[in-house]
């Protein structure tokens, strides 16, 4: 069998990168490891109302929650409230991902995508050196699917960029490791989505709460794994919950682990392969939010390919157009935000304090880079000097 | 003696992946929705038991979880 493109890994960017390139003609094939689209879930389910901008989702059983923002606690309990559209691409809606994945899944399909499930890729197929495909088991068969466009959504544990000689392996200090509970009847009834600070909550990463309706809310936590030692995200989650008179009555519906890179954007294309999504490290390095950027290069892919199978050209050249798109998009921010977090990683639990106290009543509607730091240093003048390498960042 | 070896605990295992992508030896798969050690290929360097958010790798022999 031969398609223009097969895409591993039936995630947000594998099935859009598979719209896209199918709704312009060309024959694409996805395969994905396990038995069911988007189960289990590896994530906590916060998205942007931006998706809605690309019409890739019918209806709303996705839909969990609306969110109306977020709010941020510093160590010591300090609450900055931020109005969703401050809040980042993390806030706004808190979906249910497996319907998500599969609705994203759906309409590939109908644009005339494939789809194969229990398919696991296990290596690439090359002619002369040159990539032709993949190799593949599906049940306990192996078989041979012949491509001229590789698609690599295989998530953080990517295996085709290794495979094609892109470098992937995270160091730890570049990934959060994270558990989340989704907890029903607990005292949270509230249209806002939680983050909590503080080397005691979260080492090098966060707590979260995430309301799913009323009395139901995904809380989890991520933590850097350079900070970590055996099961200790899990550990530091329990006694956050143990420690809310609003929580720790909760009964889980459910567990899951996730991986999040907070890497610095690779390299995501070679000859007749293109990364896409966590497999790109297309993540906030900050949140460890990635959907909505997985959306927009799966977008960005799909219409490369389309050009690719116009041209019958599947080289480098032709498909860095991919890449220099998403990093004109967002891969300048995604940089940015890497040095932000080495910074904010940097910060002691008494400056994250100062921060938000200065914040706390801060106006984000009248948001200038003047008016911040008014804000920051009128109330807390040492500031000043802990903010400096932002403040460069700010300029450059 | 031989070094010890990374192993995961197939009963705890959630399939998040993340053991996988920080591993520097390239030595862990994901078969069949767990994560799995290649022994032949792990360097002892003990970054994924210590990535892992749920404790479920541990060393070859460990009598106990950890």
């Amino acid at each position: 069998m031969h398609y223009d493109a097969v895409v591993i890994g039936s995630g947000p960017a594998g099935s859009v990168t598979a719209r896209y390139a199918a709704e312009s003609g060309a024959k694409v094939l996805i395969i994905e490891r396990r038995a069911e689209v988007g189960v289990p879930v590896l994530c906590g389910e916060g998205i942007s109302q931006k998706v809605d901008h690309y019409k890739v989702l019918e209806g709303t059983r996705w839909i969990a929650t609306k969110m109306q923002g977020a709010r941020i606690f510093s160590p010591n309990g300090t609450m900055v409230t931020l109005a969703a559209e401050y809040a980042g691409n993390e806030t706004g809606y808190v979906v249910y991902r497996d319907i998500f994945d599969q609705e994203l899944a759906r309409g590939a399909v109908k644009k005339g995508a494939e789809l194969m499930l229990n398919t696991r890729a296990v290596g690439l197929l090359k002619k002369n050196g040159k990539i032709t495909g993949i190799s593949a088991q599906q049940f306990d068969e192996t078989i041979d699917i012949e491509a001229d466009v590789v698609v690599g959504a295989d998530g953080v544990e990517s295996r085709v960029g290794r495979w094609a000689g892109i470098k992937t392996t995270l160091k730890p200090y570049d990934l959060e490791t994270c558990v989340q509970y989704t907890l029903a009847n607990i005292d949270w009834d509230s249209p806002y989505c939680d983050f909590f600070l503080g080397k005691h909550v979260a080492p090098g990463g966060y707590v979260w709460v995430f309301p799913k309706g009323k009395d139901v809310a995904n809380v989890g936590i991520g933590i850097l794994a350079s900070l970590s030692e055996a099961g200790k995200a899990k550990q530091y989650l329990d006694k956050f919950i143990a420690a809310q008179p609003a929580l720790k009555k909760g009964e889980p519906l459910r567990i899951l682990t996730g991986a999040d890179p907070v890497a610095e954007p690779i390299q995501s294309v070679t000859d007749n392969i293109l990364l896409v999504g966590d497999a790109a490290r297309q993540v906030d390095p900050i949140t460890g939010g990635g959907l909505m950027h997985a959306i927009e290069a799966g977008r960005y892919a799909g219409e490369t390919i389309r050009k690719a199978v116009e041209k019958q050209q599947f080289d480098t050249e032709l498909l860095s157009e991919y890449e220099t798109r998403w990093k004109k998009a967002f891969g300048k921010k995604l940089h940015r935000n890497y040095v932000v977090k080495e910074i904010m990683l940097d910060m002691e639990d008494k400056t994250l304090d100062m921060l938000a106290d200065s914040l706390k009543d801060y106006k984000f509607e009248e948001f200038s880079t003047i008016s911040i730091i008014k804000a920051l240093v009128t109330k807390h003048p040492s500031l000043l000097v802990k903010l400096t390498p932002l403040m460069k960042l700010a300029r450059a | 003696m031989a070094k010890r070896k990374a192993v995961v605990k197939k009963e705890k295992c959630l399939a998040c992946g993340g053991c996988i992508s920080v591993c520097p030896q390239d030595a862990i798969l994901m078969i069949f929705s767990k994560a799995d050690v290649d022994d032949k290929l792990c360097n002892s360097c003990s970054i994924c038991v210590k990535t892992c958010p749920i404790g479920a790798i541990t060393w070859e022999g460990a009598s106990h979880a950890l």
